[in-house]
């Protein structure tokens, strides 16, 4: 004798996963994901040369400004990658006149040429000429340098180094003293460095929360439109139809989120053996550094039980939103209603998504802090503020605590909607059947 | 055997089916009929467990039906219970194993099934993909694969032509001669009248005629005379006792109102030289049905 459980588990899967639909979403992705991991090789293959040096050609009629200027674009350059690395600028002196390098200029197409002169007040001025339009970060970069020789050359002029000048310049030295001693300096860049990584880790959650949403909307509403469900319910039971749906609709997503990993580590592991170069402007850098400064604070430490806690409450979440999904589907008769009735969840999910990406800007505010108690958004926002330390591990274990609770509830009294709702084919009268048959005995 | 047990069910404050009490036994073939919205599928429901009756009761073989015992019982809804984007072939893997069947099982019986009824081509074709008539008997062919014990049949000849209804009926007779009890349920009255020994017409949730079908012709006191002779339609209009004369392209039906008038009848077509035919029959069973729900009805 089968398990008509399992049968329908495995059926519901099958459903979803045995389709040409699912392999060519997940061929997307792949390509999608793996592709982005490698975006410099692929740009690369098609001709594109992140490593290629930008061109500048120098006319300088002041005679002293080639060198400064060439300084300062690369203590610019230092600034915006925040580390020394190998200039993305080669800048040579041009020898010829300036009809010249513009005739050069349109040959070769991406070259930048920049003529120096003084004008009347004997101040720098510099022509800057291309052939079509500047990327916008080399336009402020280069217009920056040209300022800061200016200000050089004026100030040279009263007898100040550059030496003197950059001293004047730089940054004041500032040490930072946190008496709390649980705190760290390192911790406290974290609000920036978070609110930079929250989105792109919590993205997959919100997309495979509509999946899930989805899926069992759609497979209650084909088996309750085409009547299929009479049959299906005269063989198994409503708790254990429900049961499977929900069942199914977790192993869907929780394999989804298991492929979704597994391209991102095929991507790393291709762009490692690739030998991959740094991704545009250094952000392959970037993340290197941002993956260090996490590792150096204290969330480094506590991430031994922030990812449990975190994947628990994600995968009790999925479990409350497929429950509300199963809930409603059996409430509707046509996929439009059920569109229409699985709006407000979609609402839910994208304040508490929205809410996690701002939590910085609350500051640990009591009502932060309440919201992130609330299932449905809990499982992003409670852990988005755990690691900005604006709540603890117990507010995170509560929040768990509070979602198990609201399951529980789910359970109890959606099934009895369940029941009731999933042969049911009208709409008319329809709340007042549900709170009917939630204040029902006979349906426990 | 079925037993249904002053039943009772409500909607609301609204009476679905109202103290109904019939019995099936094994081998038999029961006809539950009524007019739409006369309390059929309710009934069909409470008998499959998918509806709690507000009271009464329903065994099977002396068991409350529960999911224990729904293998061995057939469903066929009146309207389409397929899932459209499955083949004929996953369909009935996927309903055979809720009737607890293993695979092999029911590829055995489903090739068997296909031959009987000519669409062994069909197997691997997606549902939605079939005529109405072809869905039908899929439909028909899901809800018997596991050969039950209890089979309701609501509607089961809907969108078929007369070959396939005839497809159909052996095979309702093969399970019936097997020991199966069938419930079965149709507006087509010569299909009642055809299949059933007993019935049971409901009317707004109630029974408003029950029993063997040859006893209730039998009580039914208004006969039809079919003749063939050189009469005319007010001669036989004037004979008292005589309800109507429906003319014919060759022939009058005439409805009295009992078996006494048939001699009267007789005497004014005796009269004629030329009478071919004087036959007296029963009312059919849509006759009664129409006279008995229409009284009720204007009730």
């Amino acid at each position: 004798m089968r398990n008509k459980l399992n049968y329908l588990i495995g059926v519901s899967l099958k459903r979803k996963m045995k389709t040409k639909w699912f392999l060519i979403a997940n061929i997307i992705l792949a390509i999608l994901i793996v592709g982005v991991i490698n975006i410099d090789s692929v740009i690369n293959f098609f001709g594109g040369d992140f490593n290629e040096k930008q061109k500048i050609y120098i006319i300088d009629n002041t005679n002293e400004t080639y060198n400064l200027f060439e300084n300062q674009l690369l203590t610019y350059e230092i600034s915006l990658n925040g580390s020394e690395s190998e200039s993305s600028y080669e800048i040579t002196a041009y020898e010829d006149g300036v009809d010249e390098v513009k005739e050069l200029i349109s040959e070769e197409g991406n070259e930048i040429a920049l003529i120096f002169d003084t004008d009347e007040d004997n101040l720098l001025k510099a022509t800057v000429i291309s052939d079509g339009y500047i990327d916008t970060i080399d336009y402020q970069l280069i217009v920056s340098a040209i300022n800061s020789a200016k200000t050089v050359l004026a100030l040279n002029n009263l007898q100040i180094t550059e030496e003197e000048y950059n001293q004047i310049y730089s940054s004041a030295n500032i040490e930072r003293v946190i008496l709390d001693e649980t705190k760290t300096g390192e911790d406290e860049d974290m609000n920036t460095i978070m609110s930079t990584v929250f989105p792109v880790v919590i993205l997959p959650f919100f997309m495979l929360t509509i999946f899930l949403v989805q899926m069992i909307g759609a497979e209650v509403n084909d088996e309750k439109t085409t009547k299929g469900m009479e049959i299906i319910i005269s063989n198994v039971s409503p708790k254990t139809h429900f049961s499977a749906k929900v069942i199914a609709g977790n192993i869907f997503v929780l394999s989804q989120g298991a492929l979704l990993l597994i391209f991102s580590i095929v991507g790393l592991l291709i762009r490692r053996l690739s030998g991959g170069s740094n991704i545009i402007n250094g952000v392959g850098d970037e993340v290197s550094s941002v993956i260090s400064d996490i590792m150096n604070s204290s969330i480094g430490s506590q991430l031994i039980y922030i990812i449990p806690l975190t994947l628990l409450l994600m995968i009790l979440t999925f479990v409350s939103y497929s429950l509300l999904a199963g809930i409603l589907a059996s409430m509707t008769t046509t996929i439009e209603d059920f569109q229409q009735l699985q709006t407000p969840i979609m609402i839910i999910s994208l304040i508490g998504y929205y809410l996690s990406m701002m939590a910085g800007l609350f500051k640990g505010a009591i009502i932060i802090r309440v919201l992130s108690y609330i299932p449905l958004i809990s499982a992003i926002l409670s852990p988005s503020l755990l690691v900005l330390g604006q709540i603890g591990v117990i507010d995170v274990i509560l929040s768990i605590m509070i979602t198990i609770g609201f399951n529980y509830l789910l359970i109890k009294y959606g099934l009895k909607i369940y029941k009731v709702g999933i042969l049911n084919y009208s709409s008319s009268g329809l709340w007042k059947k549900m709170f009917k048959a939630i204040k029902s005995k006979e349906n426990q | 055997m079925l037993k249904i047990e002053n039943v009772t069910k409500y909607y609301g404050d609204f009476l679905a089916v109202d103290n109904l009490s019939f019995e099936v036994k094994e081998g038999e073939i029961f006809g539950l009929l009524g007019i739409n919205g006369a309390g059929k599928t309710t009934t069909f429901r409470m008998i499959m467990g998918l509806l709690e009756p507000n009271s009464g009761m329903i065994t099977l073989a002396d068991k409350k039906i529960d999911y224990s015992v729904t293998d061995k019982i057939g469903f066929l809804t009146e309207e389409r219970s397929l899932l459209t984007k499955m083949t004929v072939k996953e369909q009935c893997l996927f309903y055979g194993a809720l009737k607890g069947m293993s695979d092999k099982e029911i590829l055995k019986r489903l090739d068997e099934l296909l031959e009987k009824f000519g669409i062994t081509n069909y197997k691997d074709k997606k549902i939605k993909e079939l005529s109405k008539g072809n869905q039908q008997k899929i439909q028909f062919i899901t809800a018997i694969m596991n050969k039950p014990k209890l089979l309701i049949l609501d509607e089961p000849f809907s969108g078929l032509d007369p070959f396939n209804i005839e497809l159909f009926e052996n095979e309702i007779n093969i399970l019936a001669k097997e020991g199966s009890i069938i419930i079965f349920s149709s507006h087509r009255m010569e299909h009642v009248e055809l299949f059933c020994k007993k019935l049971v017409v409901l009317l707004k949730g109630k029974a408003v005629l029950e029993g063997e079908i040859k006893t209730i012709k039998q009580k039914y006191r208004k006969k039809n005379i079919f003749i063939k002779a050189d009469v005319t339609k007010d001669e036989l209009l004037q004979i008292k006792g005589v309800l109507n004369v429906i003319e014919k392209a060759d022939e009058f039906e005439v409805k009295i109102e009992s078996n006494d008038i048939i001699d009267d009848v007789f005497k004014v077509v005796s009269k004629h030289s030329d009478v071919t035919k004087f036959v007296v029959e029963e009312p059919s069973l849509n006759e009664i049905f129409v006279a008995k729900v229409g009284e009720q009805y204007e009730k």
